[in-house]
Order: structure tokens, then sequence, then C-alpha cells
């Protein structure tokens, strides 16, 4: 009996991934027990390397999404602790960048689940007094839209200009912040805000177009030159 | 007849979803007649294209923005931690 079960011990183990790993024996049977990240992958296996190969880039990356430093780093900090932690479902059909940059994602809408919890006061209906400055009685403009005549790409990663968008991102309000961001930046749909948020599909159009019209106020009166419309 | 403000509302609803027709319409005519409300749309176009651009590519923009040294430690600090009581 102790024989067989020996033996036993012993096939299981030569058949055991393990056991492969160790010897570097093919599969005894021609196919994949498990498909267990590749050990020869330098990243996967020294994980002690990721702050300094991906750190600045997930740091960025949440940072422009949250605004506040602390709550980025924590935020990059929870995503390398989740990412050892289910390092086993690593697949190999994506980067660890890419594979890291989704766990972030993910940390991020959190973030802003519960945030937004937090948030006692009622932004929705707050934060409106500036914004209306903008037309009068009648609902005219009162301060007209400038002509921009800008190209968006071109724009796109001059250094002044990058500096004041994210100035004016950052002072967008609690919940349009975060409804904008969401919206445009991390490419949800209003639906799906509204669960993040826990707001009414109504509030989120109105928090959408309450941060569009701060944001392109803001951006016009930093950067685009107020043209005189007199006509 | 929608007044600009109202116009303003629409035009950034439009942008997460399909109006309503009359309302869609009502917007059109309004965008046709008022050349404000027009540089309105187009900002807003404006905004969603640089945000997209913003969400393509976090590594370009702003180089001084950066993981400090004392978290990237702290970091790696709690990684460690974790190792050691996962192996």
């Amino acid at each position: 009996m102790d024989i067989l079960k020996s033996i036993n011990i012993v096939i299981f183990w030569y058949i055991s991934p393990g056991f492969r790993e160790l010897f570097k024996t093919p599969s005894p049977f021609g196919i994949k027990v498990n498909k267990q990240p590749s050990i020869s992958n330098n990243t996967i296996e020294n994980p002690e390397k990721w702050v300094d190969l991906y750190g600045d880039y997930l740091y960025k990356y949440a940072f422009y999404r949250v605004y506040e430093a602390p709550v980025a780093e924590d935020l990059v900090q929870e995503t390398f602790l989740a990412a050892l932690h289910s390092i086993k479902d690593f697949q190999h059909r994506s980067s660890i960048k890419t594979w890291l940059t989704s766990i972030l994602k993910h940390k991020i809408i959190d973030h802003f689940r519960k945030k937004s919890k937090e948030q006692q006061i009622d932004d929705i209906e707050l934060h409106t007094n500036k914004l209306d400055d903008l037309f009068d009685r009648n609902g005219q403009w009162k301060i007209k839209p400038a002509q921009w005549n800008a190209d968006p790409q071109k724009l796109y990663g001059q250094k002044e200009f990058m500096e004041i968008l994210h100035k004016c991102l950052s002072e967008l309000p609690g919940r349009q912040a975060s409804a904008f961001i969401l919206r445009e930046i991390a490419g949800e749909s209003t639906k799906e805000i509204c669960k993040i948020l826990d707001i009414s599909t109504s509030n989120s159009w109105v928090l959408l177009h309450r941060a569009r019209m701060f944001l392109r106020r803001c951006l016009e009166i930093k950067w685009f030159t107020h043209e005189d419309d007199r006509e | 007849m929608f007044n600009c403000k109202k116009v303003t509302y629409l035009v950034s609803e439009s942008l997460d979803r399909k109006l309503p027709l009359y309302q869609r319409m009502g917007m059109r005519i309004h965008l046709m007649m008022c050349k404000f409300c027009s540089r309105y749309k187009e900002q807003l176009f404006f905004l969603r294209k640089t945000a997209r651009l913003l969400s393509e590519s976090g590594e370009d923009s702003a180089p001084s923005i950066q993981l400090s040294s004392e978290a990237g430690k702290r970091i790696k600090e709690s990684m460690a931690r974790f190792l050691q009581k996962h192996q």
C-alpha cells in the first residue's frame, strides 16, 4: 500500500507545473496543464521593479484624474498591491503596463464612487452663480463665446496650454469634476456615471453641462484671448 | 423658440444622448441662426477632443508630474511587506 501511495505522489508531482518549472521538463501530456505566467518574463518575476518602471506613468495617469497628489499616490500603491495579489491572473495577452493600468482604472472609479458618497453638500445645485452671469435675464449671451480657431492636436502637448488645461480641470467643483472626468477622460457612459456617483440621469446631464460650461469659460479666460464681438 | 441658455444645455446634453426630435430640431434651428451658440458647440467639441487626447497619452504630457521618491519608497516597502507575508 505504501509503495502505491509513493508512486501516486511521484506521478502527481511529475505532472505538476511546479516540477516542470523546477526541472524545465515539458508537460508529459503535451498540453498545458496549468496556464501560469511565464517565469522567463523579467518584470512579472520582479515586482520590486514595477515602481521604477511604471510608477511615474501610473501616478501621472491617476493624478490627471483625481488632481490630489496624496490620493494619486494611494491609488498607485493600491494598484501595485492588488496586482501582487492577483499576479496569477495576469494574462500575457496584454503588457504588464496595460494590465496595471486597467487595475488602476478600477481603483479610480472606486475612488469617485466613495468620494461621491462623502459629498454631503449637493453641488448639483450649487456653483451655478458664476455660470448664470454669462447670460442675461432673457437667456441671451451676456459674455459671448469667442472664436477659438484652435486645433486640439496642435495645442495638446504644449506645456503652457497643458498647465492651464489641468489648472481648469482641477478647479472644477466636486461632482462636476467627477462627472466630466468619468465621461470625457475615462470614457464612461452616462448610465455608468449615474451608478458610480449614485445620481439620477438628469442630474448627470446637469453636472456635465455645468462642468463643460465652466471649463470652456476657464480656457477662454486663461488661454484664448477674448475677441470683441460687437456685430 | 429656445433661448441661448437653453440651447447651451441641449448642446451639452446632445453629447451624452440622442435628444428628442423637437429639441433636436429646435437646437439646430437656433444654431443656424446664432453664431455664439455655434461657437459654444465648437468649444464643447474642442473640450471633448482634448479630453480624448488626455486619456490616450498620459505619458508625454507634463513630464514634471511624477511619483515622489518618498512615495515610491513607501510603495516599495508596502509591496515588500506584502510579498513577505504571502511567500
